[in-house]
């Protein structure tokens, strides 16, 4: 296996243990700050997925130079550059909404939060 | 316990599906048809160098519109969030080394920063990571500094103001060129120069200084929830 390819395959198995592990985080951590890391960690993952399916091995960056012949796809990388800015936001939200849950029931521990449980 | 068994079970499967998809893909040799034709005409299409720029700004503008709308709409819901319901029990003083690095290195920060959004039609960057990198300065001040940062109109003119240009740029390309958006009512100019790809430089500016004062102010007003008691 080339080095080219060794980045390819590492690429995507990385993206999918980041997946992996911030699932892992989101169902079995108790403080909500955690959870929120967790969430952002599988989101990262589903960034460098994506990123990876636009990705040819041996491809240069999608920047056209005279001496660049081949390309890998600028798409994924433009939806992935959507995908950042949402995902900052939606953990902006994440922590400030975890914070006041926090403070209304007196501790960071999800199982102390029962105003959502029936 | 349970919780642990279960989380385990559910991540172990998911694990078993992702393994399969990715045991049958086979390496593409080639690109997939849009991926093509924007690698192939994008330069002459927008006379931007950065394709990814091409495609987030030129081709699918309308999209980044949208992203900055969210971008708005989350960061208007945390300054309301912490501005009606104050949760914070003040800021700590900072480090020696936090305040001694936060009086010198701000300016290079921005500098840089302004780089990135300036040359997002020529290399990696643009109005997104240029504006992060700007707020990020701003950050190091506020960590910085032992106050809370008060009430500032400068921030929210300058958000409006980015928000207002890219909208009337967008109109400008629909009634110069007849369509929302459109790149080239500007000159396309000699691709690779700093002043050429239409448009591209101007939304980038706006992007940036958007996405810069917009996450000013989520780091200010979470701030400011730790100083109100």
């Amino acid at each position: 296996m080339s080095a080219e390819y060794l980045f390819y395959w590492s690429m995507a198995a990385t993206g999918l243990g980041l997946i992996l592990i911030g699932l892992w985080g989101v169902l079995t951590r108790k403080h909500i700050l955690r959870i929120a890391l967790a969430f952002t960690l599988a989101d990262t993952g589903v960034n460098l997925i994506l990123v990876w399916s636009g990705f040819l091995p041996g491809r240069s960056a999608p920047i056209v130079d005279s001496s660049v012949t081949q390309m890998v796809d600028p798409l994924p990388q433009a939806l992935v550059l959507t995908s950042i800015v949402i995902g900052v936001a939606v953990a902006a939200l994440f922590v400030v909404v975890g914070v006041l849950a926090s403070r209304k029931s007196g501790s960071a521990d999800i199982r102390h939060m029962k105003e959502l449980k029936w | 316990m349970i919780r642990t068994i279960v989380g385990l079970a559910i991540v172990l499967i998911l694990m078993a599906i992702l393994i399969t998809v990715v045991d049958d893909y086979t390496v593409p040799s080639a690109l997939s048809g849009v991926g093509e034709s924007y690698t192939e005409t994008g330069v002459e299409d927008t006379g931007s160098v950065n394709l990814v720029t091409a495609v987030v700004v030129a081709y699918r503008g309308l999209d980044t519109l949208g992203e900055v709308v969210v971008l708005f709409s989350a960061s208007t819901a945390v300054v309301l969030i912490l501005t009606l319901i104050p949760i914070g029990s003040g800021p700590t003083p900072p480090s020696s080394i936090v305040s001694f690095t936060a009086g010198i290195l701000p300016s290079a920060i921005i500098l840089f920063g302004i780089y990135i959004i300036t040359h997002g039609h020529l290399s990696p960057g643009g109005g997104f990571p240029g504006g992060a990198v700007v707020a990020s300065a701003f950050l190091l001040v506020m960590l910085g500094s032992n106050t809370v940062p008060g009430k500032s109109k400068f921030l929210s003119s300058i958000e409006s103001l980015a928000g207002l240009t890219f909208g009337l740029l967008g109109f400008w390309g629909m009634f110069a060129a007849g369509q929302f958006l459109n790149n080239l009512v500007l000159p396309a100019g000699s691709p690779g120069r700093i002043i050429s790809a239409g448009i591209i430089p101007l939304i980038s500016l706006a992007i940036g200084a958007k996405v810069a004062s917009e996450l000013s102010g989520i780091f200010s007003s979470y701030r400011k929830a730790g100083g109100e008691k």
